[in-house]
């Protein structure tokens, strides 16, 4: 066998293990866990695209959830537009928010960028929790939203148990993978890159490093949008300490930092690796050791930045590829190392 | 319109001690070009130090001074030295590294974390201390007493950076390692030691802040975050590396946060303060008093 046919099966076989899950697993706490480690796979991915390929680091990004939650929710609740829509409206209002926020932010440098990030989210948060009605949209302040689980079915995006919400999840984030990957060999791509790593020399050779950073902030805070509209649906409430909080914005850039920035599988990586240990310290020892997750979560960080800057991902791919060499028994000739793949 | 003066006095005196919390970060920032994001939490550590060495010995709060300043100096010297340093000289070419950004928040993170692990989720505070709920009565106004003494210390301390950095031989390594990291180098001046010793007098300024809060403000491992976004918009407002910003950015915001509620919901205040700090950002990211940096 040659690398490449059993790099194409291991995916193959990746993809039967994923599609087959539910019909194993049929524990709706452990499905249950595994819908939200996909949820923050596509999370961190969708951010991997500002803050890993565009090379800057934006600690906002729960603002672009709650638009998307709040959007399908309050469409769906007070017109009836069906919540697939209202998540297409929730992108396409936070895609127009990102860009907004981009065009006088993308031009500081990096701390500047994370505090402007940090103080539009909260900002947000602030305002959601301070109006009641926006004009004829009841947004309800801290309390919140509730969805009455009254019509359920695959118009209203509202199901009796959990697997089509795992298969949702699942589509969604093999979509912004695939996204990712054509992304990351395209154009725009490209230009980010170069843009992220060298400004002023990539400027210099006549590459628009502005539009590029704008593009790929719309993009992120659109596909953030569509996990809104999916998280607000999952758990049929949502409350801006809920959705909008500092810390998922947190959680989100640092679960990718961990898996690798500017990777395509670093951010699945690291949700992978960090999600379970989040979950199981939370169930085994929240009450006895409250916070546990997080000294876990911020050593590791402390740690990971320290030995591997460029994510856990690069040591980890080293071992898949010498695993790949041993099987095929070929090394791979006359391929140019890249480091940033 | 008494109420308007008794609300800008107090307004005042709250802002500088914000402006206090804030003025260690902005002198590790004018040397290391790092936010430090774990700033809140060491706030919080540091009232933690105060409050259990006024509670140990009794004395009065300020007279714990003398434990905390020392105990923050060398805490913030080791954690530059053992965490910080090793990501600062992997990346020392860049002016502002993300990086530090990022392992700071996991400082941030354990410290919280471990506090809450150590000491529990419950709101401590300091009954019995002489300064504790005393109000100075100027005609039919009501001043606090312990926020006076926050304000004294503030212009003292300030004052005190400002002197040291001026005049001392280390304060003019300090400087000089800030305007041009190699060229003081070539100078003989030990960057990194300085790095230390910047981080160190920051954390300890952090101290004496802690101490002029502990006696009426409540301690629990989260109460660093209040201050953590509240730190960054001042020392922004008022110009990253800026003493005298950094004071009269915490000024502004004590003024917004005491005289904006007499005029809508208190919650819109804080709103208020993350809209101007956008607009601040935008328009002048130097800050209002800030040093023209090459961003």
């Amino acid at each position: 066998m040659t690398r490449k046919n059993i790099n194409t099966s291991a995916f193959i076989l990746l993809g039967f293990v994923a599609f087959g899950l539910p019909l194993v697993l049929r524990s709706p706490t452990y499905l249950h866990i595994i819908i939200l480690l996909y949820l923050y796979a596509y999370l961190t991915t969708s951010w991997n695209l500002v803050g890993g390929f565009a090379g800057v680091l934006p600690l906002g990004h729960s603002a672009f959830i709650g638009i998307g939650a709040y959007a399908s929710t309050i469409l769906s609740l007070q017109y009836g537009i069906s919540p697939w829509l209202g998540m297409i409206a929730g992108g396409i209002l936070a895609a127009i928010v990102g860009i907004l926020i981009g065009l006088p932010t993308f031009k500081m440098r990096g701390a500047y960028f994370a505090l402007a990030t940090i103080a539009f989210g909260e900002g947000i948060r602030v305002m959601v929790e301070n109006i009641d009605n926006l004009g004829p949209l009841k947004i309800n302040g801290p309390r919140g939203l509730q969805i009455p689980p009254t019509h359920i079915g695959f118009v209203n995006y509202m199901f009796e148990g959990k697997e089509p919400y795992y298969y949702i999840i699942l589509v969604m984030l093999m979509g912004v993978l695939a996204l990712t990957y054509f992304l990351s060999r395209s154009k725009i791509g490209y230009y980010l890159n170069a843009g992220g790593e060298e400004p002023e020399a990539a400027m210099s050779l006549g590459v628009n490093v502005a539009r590029a950073k704008l593009i790929a902030m719309a993009m992120s805070s659109f596909l953030t949008a569509l996990a809104g509209t999916f998280y607000a649906q999952f758990t049929l409430y949502i409350h801006p300490k809920s959705v909008m909080s500092l810390d998922f914005s947190f959680e989100i850039a640092f679960i990718a930092l961990i898996g690798g920035r500017g990777s395509i599988a670093g951010p699945v990586l690291g949700a992978l690796l960090l999600r379970p240990v989040s979950d199981f310290s939370r169930i085994y020892f929240g009450s006895t050791l409250p916070g546990l997750h997080l000294i876990i979560f911020g050593t590791v960080l402390i740690l990971v930045m320290i030995f591997q800057p460029r994510g856990l991902q690069e040591p980890l791919s080293k071992i898949y590829n010498t695993l790949l060499d041993r099987i095929s028994g070929q090394t791979r000739q006359g391929e140019v190392k890249h480091e940033y793949s | 319109m008494n109420f308007i003066l008794e609300g800008t006095i107090n307004g005042i005196l709250m802002g500088s001690i914000y402006g206090l919390t804030a003025l260690g970060l902005t002198v590790i920032f004018g040397v290391l070009k790092v936010i430090n994001f774990a700033h809140g939490s060491l706030i919080m550590v540091s009232m933690y130090v105060a409050y259990w060495a006024i509670i140990f010995t009794g004395v009065h709060p300020y007279i714990a001074l003398i434990i905390v300043v020392p105990v923050m100096y060398f805490f913030g010297y080791y954690l530059q030295d053992i965490i910080i340093k090793p990501i600062f000289k992997a990346e020392k070419d860049i002016r502002e590294p993300i990086t530090v950004i990022i392992v700071t928040t996991g400082v941030w993170y354990i410290l919280d974390n471990l506090t809450l692990l150590i000491f529990g989720p419950q709101y401590r505070n300091i009954q019995n201390n002489p300064l504790r709920g005393k109000m100075l009565e100027i005609g039919d106004m009501l001043i606090s007493v312990p926020k006076l003494w926050g304000f004294i210390t503030a212009v003292i301390t300030a004052s005190a950076i400002y002197w040291f950095l001026q005049k001392t031989r280390t304060g003019r390594a300090i400087r000089a390692t800030s305007l041009d990291r190699e060229a003081a180098s070539l100078m003989g001046i030990n960057q990194f030691k300085i790095y230390n010793i910047a981080f160190g007098i920051g954390t300890a300024i952090v101290g004496i802040s802690a101490v002029t809060l502990v006696p009426f403000y409540n301690i629990f491992p989260t109460v660093g975050v209040l201050f953590d976004i509240k730190g960054f918009i001042i020392v922004v407002l008022g110009g990253l590396g800026s003493i005298g910003g950094a004071i009269l950015g915490g000024i502004i915001i004590g003024l917004i946060e005491s005289i904006a509620p007499m005029f809508m919901t208190a919650t819109w205040a804080e709103a208020i303060v993350y809209g101007l700090f956008l607009v601040v950002l935008f328009v002048k990211p130097s800050g209002l008093f800030g040093v023209k940096y090459d961003w």
